[in-house]
């Protein structure tokens, strides 16, 4: 029992429902199953986000172009079927995902074979693939694409179920929700119970030891930052199928609400530590602060405040418990 | 059983302008504690790279289980059963123990998936034979220091492994714990695993070893079996000078009566306990105990790094209060940490910045620094202390251990001290560098400088200084003349009546 209480991930959990009642004390509407299913669906994309950030941060590295590889991805996606008039979601998935890996691998050569630290690696694909669309549109003529194909649109309104109740209100599953699932375990079952997901966290427990051990790094590198890439397209996707509307200049920029998630969740920002468990409940926490802030009428410049706010504490707690964990099993440091 | 594991001949290697190894021969059988020893720079690392494989020679055979190999790699030398524990232990931290036993092997063996069982299966297996009952479920970074070696023996063994090297395996460990890893390797001899070992502790080479090869300038000097050596030749074949452990004789006369510094009841929760004690010009007063009496403590409370709750200090009879450590120079006391590599140097930094750290306010005028004549003094300093260094411009990171400890004393004798606080200041140095140390204090002493002086080397201690304060629990439990005592009565009084060591000490 005691354990339990020694991880990270049950103090989150507790402050989430503290959240909850809070908020259903403000507005009892937030607290029905509506609500949460809504707020999934709207926000499952920064799930998946959210999940590739915390498997970049557990390897040691950090990766700050996911906003650019799920725009990019999301825009190659539907505009492959615009271009040959096949209106098949799966294609554009297929094509979304494929982009994402092709751009992930980018990120994995410049820092895996040319040894770029990942920041700098990853803040500028931030802005080259994002200037690289850009560019291309405007070379093209082209911006947003306002009506997308209807296997788009429907993507975005499919339901697992639907119930409409007897005052009218509609409950329904997204298939948003179902997918940022899916990833989640995935994900926790490569982790848990691959040697390669092994690798990963020890790569970022201490990363010479890895070399020393014989770890073959840079085929590591290369599936994390295309298995990032991978999600972060989808992710794109369906966020463009969510609003109906591809908008090139949406996504980047909301970097650091995903961070704030991970950060939260118990990730280490020194790599090695954190759980999938964590990272969902932060990426929750963050979106019922995001939406229930809104509903309270607080002000967005506020809002940004808490998320760095919140990114500042947590960080300053994983560390500080860190400190006390070195100093309780110091013996005799001697070089 | 006179059944070679590995046997390397001529072996020679040069980096740039230094020769790390010329023409060294070394044989290792089955079953045999062999026991590296040289000074720094001997080239016992690079010997050691290359029989694992991590360096390549560039003349010379070797031969492992009887194969010979044109070229060695890293995979080569582990698949033959060669299996390095490195001085960091390369383990992972944030794993478990039961997966940082495992984790390797299931690389090597190209497994796709974790059997959770299995790894644990294979952790209590290990741990058991060894005999140690660490939990598999723990965190390596909950472990102490000792444990983790364990560990990572454990993980060696994982890999069938035919010879164990050990870099430095004691550096980190209490004297128990020492035992304790003898029996293991004991254990892993009456096994047939044959152990490598690098040790600087001189005492501990003789305890523990079948054979002993010494390297010196990258050339083996000998190759002895245990019991055809002793301190002495040990140290001379390492060294090539005889030294010669002389006992330390205050010069000075004590007739002032006034003591240089005084402690009347300090007093610390939790650190010490009414410390009263006196230390006069041109003597060294050793202070002596085990980990966690407080020595430390005391020694920075008196620097201004850990203000005590109560009691006074007098320096030349007078009574002053210190409260940070400019304040403790300034009235000319000087502290060498126990940890030089985190707390005595700026270790990317250059020689010349490091030395010139303390004294550096010396040499400004009008806002500037001046270079050229803080430049030789640093040089005269440098050469006065015999620091070995083609250059001072060199980050001191450059340097061995020894010689970076030589850089912490000499910063802090630049700032001229009237009270020099030293604790620990030989850990982990070579017998050579050691012996310098030793003698730079003793010349301090006769200059009329107040020594301090904290070890956990009994002999060191009686050696060295003229006075003995022997501490348990934060307290002083007794004070004697070092003239007046052999090593074996201090060392029954230091481990007088202890407690059965904890695993984790807690500071």
């Amino acid at each position: 029992m005691r354990k339990i209480f020694k991880q990270n991930e049950i103090y989150i959990f507790f402050i989430m429902i503290a959240l909850i009642i809070i908020i259903t004390s403000f507005n009892r509407s937030f607290f029905t199953l509506e609500n949460f299913f809504d707020l999934l669906k709207g926000h499952s994309y920064e799930g998946i986000l959210a999940i590739g950030f915390f498997l970049v941060l557990l390897s040691g590295g950090i990766d700050v172009s996911f906003t650019a590889i799920a725009v990019v991805g999301m825009y190659i996606g539907v505009y492959t079927l615009i271009l040959t008039g096949l209106n098949n979601i799966f294609i554009a998935l297929l094509v979304a995902g494929l982009v994402g890996i092709l751009l992930g691998a980018i990120n994995a050569l410049f820092i895996g074979v040319f040894k770029i630290p990942t920041l700098i690696t990853t803040l500028g694909t931030l802005s080259a693939f994002q200037g690289g669309l850009m560019s291309y549109l405007q070379a093209t003529k082209q911006t947003v694409i306002s009506d997308p194909p209807t296997s788009i649109v429907n993507f975005g309104k499919f339901a697992i179920f639907r119930i409409v109740t007897a005052k009218g209100s509609v409950i329904e599953l997204s298939i948003f929700g179902f997918i940022f699932a899916f990833f989640a375990i995935l994900t926790w079952v490569i982790l848990k119970y691959t040697t390669l997901g092994r690798s990963i966290k020890a790569m970022g427990g201490n990363r010479e030891a890895a070399k020393r051990a014989g770890f073959n790094i840079l085929r590591i590198q290369f599936f994390i930052y295309c298995y990032v890439g991978f999600m972060a397209g989808i992710a794109g996707l369906m966020f463009g199928s969510y609003l109906r509307y591809i908008d090139p200049l949406n996504l980047v920029g909301n970097e650091l609400t995903i961070i704030a998630a991970v950060v939260l969740g118990g990730a280490s920002i020194m790599g090695g530590r954190g759980s999938i468990i964590g990272t969902v409940i932060g990426v929750s926490i963050i979106t019922i602060l995001n939406t229930s802030l809104v509903f309270m009428k607080v002000p967005q410049y506020f809002q940004q405040a808490v998320i760095g706010a919140i990114i500042v504490i947590s960080v300053s707690i994983t560390a500080y418990r860190q400190k006390r964990k070195d100093r309780e099993t110091r013996v005799l440091d001697v070089a | 059983m006179n059944e070679e594991i590995i046997s390397v001949k001529n072996i020679s290697k040069r980096f740039g302008a230094v020769q790390a190894l010329d023409n060294v021969d070394l044989v290792i059988n089955k079953g045999e504690i062999h026991c590296l020893v040289g000074e720094n720079g001997s080239g016992k690392s690079t010997l050691i790279k290359i029989i694992s494989g991590v360096e390549s020679p560039d003349s010379g055979d070797i031969s492992i289980n009887g194969k010979l190999y044109k070229k060695l790699n890293a995979i080569d030398s582990m698949r033959e059963g060669i299996q390095v524990i490195y001085q960091d232990l390369a383990l992972f931290p944030n794993l478990s123990v039961g997966e940082n036993i495992s984790l390797n092997q299931r690389i090597e063996k190209k497994e796709k998936f974790i059997n959770w069982r299995e790894v644990r299966d294979i952790a209590e297996k290990e741990l058991k034979s060894i005999g140690k009952a660490i939990n598999p479920d723990d965190l390596v970074e909950d472990l102490s220091v000792a444990n983790r070696q364990i560990v990572a023996i454990c993980r060696a063994l994982t890999h069938e492994a035919k010879l164990i090297i050990m870099d430095e395996p004691t550096t980190a460990l209490t004297k128990n714990e020492v035992e304790n890893l003898f029996k293991i390797i004991l254990d892993l001899k009456a096994q047939g695993i044959s152990v490598l070992f690098i040790s600087h502790k001189l005492s501990e080479v003789f305890i523990i070893s079948d054979k002993i090869a010494i390297l010196r300038d990258g050339k083996k000097v000998g190759d002895f079996k245990a019991e055809e050596l002793d301190n002495e030749k040990l140290v001379f074949y390492m060294t090539g000078k005889k030294l010669v452990a002389t006992k330390f004789k205050c010069e000075i006369k004590q007739d002032s009566g006034k003591p240089l510094l005084e402690l009347k009841n300090f007093t610390k929760k939790g650190n010490f306990l009414d410390i009263n004690l006196k230390l006069y010009s041109g003597e060294i007063l050793g202070i002596i105990g085990l980990l966690g009496s407080g020595r430390s403590e005391l020694a920075t409370a008196i620097f201004g790094l850990n203000k005590p709750d109560s009691g006074e200090l007098f320096i030349d009879g007078e009574k002053v209060v210190i409260d940070n450590p400019g304040e403790a120079i300034e009235h000319g006391i000087c502290y060498l940490p126990e940890d030089r590599l985190s707390e005595g140097l700026f270790i990317e930094k250059e020689i010349e910045e490091n030395l010139s750290v303390i004294i550096l306010k010396n040499y400004i005028k009008s806002g500037l620094i001046q270079r050229k004549k803080l430049r030789t003094d640093i040089e005269k300093l440098s050469k006065d202390l015999n620091i070995k260094t083609p250059s001072l411009e060199l980050p001191v990171q450059s340097l061995s251990g020894g010689n970076q400890q030589k850089v912490v004393v000499a910063k802090w004798i630049a700032a001229n001290p009237k009270i020099f606080i030293l604790d620990g200041p030989t850990v982990g140095i070579d017998v050579g560098s050691k012996s310098d140390i030793h003698q730079i204090i003793r010349n301090l002493a006769n200059k009329g400088i107040g020594i301090i002086i904290i070890s956990d080397e009994i002999p060191e201690a009686l050696q060295n200084s003229n006075r003995i304060l022997v501490m348990r629990h934060g307290r002083i439990v007794k004070e004697l003349e070092s003239d007046c005592i052999t090593e074996e009565e201090l060392n029954k009084i230091v481990i007088e009546s202890i407690p059965k060591q904890p695993e984790k000490v807690s500071i």
